[in-house]
C-alpha cells in the first residue's frame, strides 16, 4: 500500500498541480488573447518563446532556472526585495518551474479556442454597445468554456507529470518538493517494484477518471486541435 | 442628418462614399454585390479599420479628422446577414443584451412591446440553435432594437431566409422601421426590398456613391448606373381607388391617372406604392387597341439616357406629373424617333404593389 511518504508526494504532485494551473489561467488568458488578436510583428517572437518547453529537453530548461533561481544567481536581490529567500529547492521554485514548462499547454488551446470564435460575436457585442473588458467576459469567455477545459486538463496533467525540470531545481526534499513523479523513479531505483506500482497505478486511475469525467460532460472536447 | 464622407483602402478595393441623407426614415443603399454596400455600412458602425473622413449621424460626430468613436461609443445597432445570435445565451439573454447602454427603468416597457411586436414570447426560453432562420433574424432584429440606438444599420436581413420566412419577415419590417424614431440604413441588392422599405436611397457603383436622395427622384436619374442596368425601376405613390372589376383593383396616381392591377385587398383611399419596372414598360407612338395589356396611359417624353447599355436606352416619360422609366431597344428610339417633348402612349405590362 501507500506509505505516508508515498502520499505526501502524491498530495504535493496535486497541489503543485492546481497552483500552477491556476497561475497560467490567469496568466495564459491575456496572453493568448493578445495572440489571437494582434498584428504586431513581435507576435512570432513570442509565440517561438512560448512553444520552446514543447522541443526543449526539460533538463535544460531546470538547469537554467537553477542557475537563475539560485542565491548567487541573477535574480537573487529582485527575490530577496520580495521577501522570497530562496527558490530553488523549494515549492515555490516548482511552481515557477511548472509554470514555464507548461505554458504552451495552456496558451496554445486557449488562443486557438479564441482564433475559432471568429470576429463576429465580437463584433456584434460591440454593435450593442459593450466595450472590450464587456465583451471578454460576457462573450469570449462563455463561448471559450471548451478551450478553457482542454486547457486546463493540459496543464494540470502536464505538470502532474513533470520529472526533469523538478528533479533539476526540487532537490527531492520530502514533504516539500519530493512529488510523486520522482517518489515513483525512487521506488524502480530502489527496487520497490510494488510501492512503484501503487503509486502508478493510482496515477493512472486518475489521469483516466478526471478524462472521463471530461468527455463525458463535454460533447465536443477534444485534447487534440488543429 | 446622416452625413457620411467615407474613405477606405482594401487592397485593390477602394471605398469612397460621401452622402447626405435625412436623421428618419429609412434610406436604402442598394447596388449590385462587390459595390462596397457592406463594407459602407461596416464603416458607418466602426467595424472597419483604416476609415477616414468624416461620419456625423444626427449632430453626434463618430468620425473626423480628430476623433474615431470605437463602436461601442457609437449608438449604433447592427443586424448583419446572418443573425449572429449569441450561442451562449437564450433569446431573452440575447434580447436583453444591449442593455448595458439602457436605461433599466426604459427597460421593461420597451422589452415587452420588443417581444410582442416581434412575436417573440414562445421563444424567450430557447436556444438560438433551435430556431429557424425568420425567428432568429427577428431575435437579432429585437436585440438591436433594445439596445436603442441612434442609427439602426441593416445588411440584407432578408437575404439569407426562405421564400416564406422571407415574406413574413418582410411585413413586419413594413410595420415597424418604418415607423421608427431613429433613421435606418437598409443595404440589399433587392429592388423589391427598396421599393417596400426606402424613402431614400443611396446607390452604389464600384465603391462610389453615384446618387442619392429622395427614392422617387434618384431612381429616374436617367443616366445613373442603376436607371440604365436592367434591375431600373420607378416607384409611383398612389391611393386605392374605388375597383368594380371582379379581378381588378383600380390604383389612381398623384396626377390622377388609373392604373389596374390585380385585386388588392387594401381600403379605398389607402395609400400604396406601385414598383414599375423599366423594362415592364414598353411605347407607343398611337394608343394601341385590343391589347392585353390593362395599362396603356399617355405620357411625354421628358429624357433619354445618353449611353446605349446592351443595345437599350433609358427613357424618363412624365405620366400625369410622376416619372417612370421606361427600358427601350436603341432600334425602337430610332424607329419610333424618340426625343424629349414627344407624345406617346406608355404600356405597362406590369406593376407591383409593394405596400
Amino acid at each position: 500500500m501507500l506509505s505516508p511518504e508515498d502520499l505526501s508526494a502524491f498530495a504535493i504532485s496535486l497541489r503543485l498541480a492546481a497552483v500552477t494551473t491556476m497561475i497560467l489561467l490567469l496568466l495564459a488568458s491575456p496572453l493568448a488573447w493578445w495572440l489571437s488578436q494582434t498584428r504586431s510583428r513581435f507576435r512570432s517572437i513570442i509565440e517561438a518563446l512560448v512553444a520552446l518547453p514543447l522541443v526543449l529537453p526539460p533538463t535544460v530548461l531546470g538547469f537554467y532556472l537553477l542557475l537563475g533561481l539560485s542565491p548567487t544567481g541573477p535574480f537573487a536581490g529582485a527575490l530577496e526585495t520580495l521577501g522570497i529567500d530562496r527558490l530553488a529547492f523549494s515549492f515555490q521554485g516548482l511552481v515557477l518551474g511548472s509554470v514555464i514548462y507548461s505554458l504552451p499547454f495552456v496558451v496554445q488551446p486557449l488562443q486557438n479556442s479564441f482564433y475559432a470564435l471568429g470576429k463576429r460575436p465580437l463584433e456584434v457585442a460591440a454593435t450593442l454597445g459593450a466595450g472590450p473588458l464587456h465583451r471578454f467576459i460576457h462573450v469570449v469567455l462563455p463561448l471559450s468554456k471548451l478551450g478553457y477545459l482542454t486547457a486546463a486538463v493540459l496543464g494540470f496533467a502536464h505538470t502532474l507529470g513533470e520529472f526533469g525540470v523538478v528533479l533539476m531545481i526540487g532537490g527531492n526534499i520530502p514533504g516539500e518538493t519530493h512529488v510523486v513523479s520522482i517518489a515513483i523513479y525512487d521506488h524502480v531505483e530502489a527496487l520497490e517494484y510494488s510501492q512503484a506500482h501503487w503509486l502508478s497505478a493510482a496515477l493512472l486511475a486518475l489521469s483516466f477518471i478526471v478524462l472521463l469525467v471530461v468527455y463525458s460532460t463535454n460533447k465536443h472536447f477534444t485534447l487534440v486541435r488543429s | 442628418m446622416i452625413d457620411v464622407d467615407v474613405q477606405l483602402d482594401r487592397g485593390s478595393f477602394r471605398l469612397q462614399a460621401d452622402f447626405e441623407v435625412p436623421g428618419k426614415g429609412v434610406t436604402g443603399i442598394f447596388g449590385a454585390s462587390g459595390s462596397g454596400k457592406t463594407t459602407l455600412l461596416r464603416a458607418v458602425a466602426g467595424l472597419e479599420e483604416g476609415a477616414r473622413g468624416q461620419i456625423s449621424v444626427n449632430d453626434s460626430v463618430w468620425l473626423s479628422r480628430d476623433a474615431d468613436i470605437p463602436v461601442h461609443r457609437r449608438k449604433v445597432a447592427y443586424v448583419f446577414q446572418e443573425a449572429s445570435l449569441f450561442p451562449h445565451l437564450n433569446v431573452e439573454g440575447n434580447l436583453l443584451f444591449g442593455r448595458t447602454r439602457v436605461n433599466e427603468l426604459v427597460h421593461q416597457f420597451d422589452l415587452e412591446e420588443v417581444i410582442s411586436l416581434l412575436g417573440l414570447k414562445d421563444l424567450l426560453h430557447r436556444d438560438p440553435e433551435s430556431l429557424s432562420g425568420g425567428e432568429k433574424q427577428r431575435v437579432a432584429i429585437g436585440r438591436a432594437l433594445l439596445s436603442k440606438p441612434s442609427l439602426l444599420l441593416m445588411d440584407e436581413p432578408l437575404s439569407g431566409l426562405d421564400h416564406g420566412s422571407r415574406k413574413s419577415l418582410m411585413l413586419f419590417l413594413e410595420k415597424t422601421i418604418q415607423s421608427l424614431e431613429i433613421p435606418v440604413l437598409y443595404v440589399s441588392h433587392s429592388s423589391d426590398e427598396i421599393a417596400r422599405l426606402a424613402a431614400n436611397l443611396v446607390l452604389m457603383k464600384d465603391g462610389l456613391v453615384s446618387a442619392y436622395g429622395a427614392i422617387a427622384e434618384v431612381l429616374v436619374q436617367v443616366d445613373s448606373p442603376f436607371a440604365t442596368s436592367e434591375e431600373a425601376f420607378t416607384v409611383l405613390e398612389c391611393r386605392v381607388g374605388e375597383g368594380e372589376d371582379l379581378h381588378i383593383s383600380h390604383i389612381h396616381s398623384r396626377g390622377g391617372e388609373t392604373l389596374r392591377i390585380s385585386k388588392v385587398r387594401h381600403g379605398v383611399g389607402m395609400p400604396v406604392r406601385l414598383r414599375i419596372q423599366a423594362r415592364d414598360v414598353s411605347l407607343c407612338l398611337t394608343r394601341p387597341l385590343h391589347s392585353s395589356i390593362l395599362n396603356i396611359l399617355p405620357a411625354t417624353v421628358r429624357a433619354l439616357s445618353r449611353q446605349v447599355e446592351n443595345g437599350h436606352r433609358t427613357v424618363k416619360l412624365d405620366i400625369a406629373g410622376d416619372n417612370v422609366l421606361a427600358r427601350v431597344s436603341e432600334y425602337s428610339c430610332q424607329q419610333l424617333t424618340i426625343c424629349p417633348g414627344l407624345e406617346l402612349f406608355a404600356q405597362i405590362k406590369s406593376a407591383a404593389l409593394v405596400t
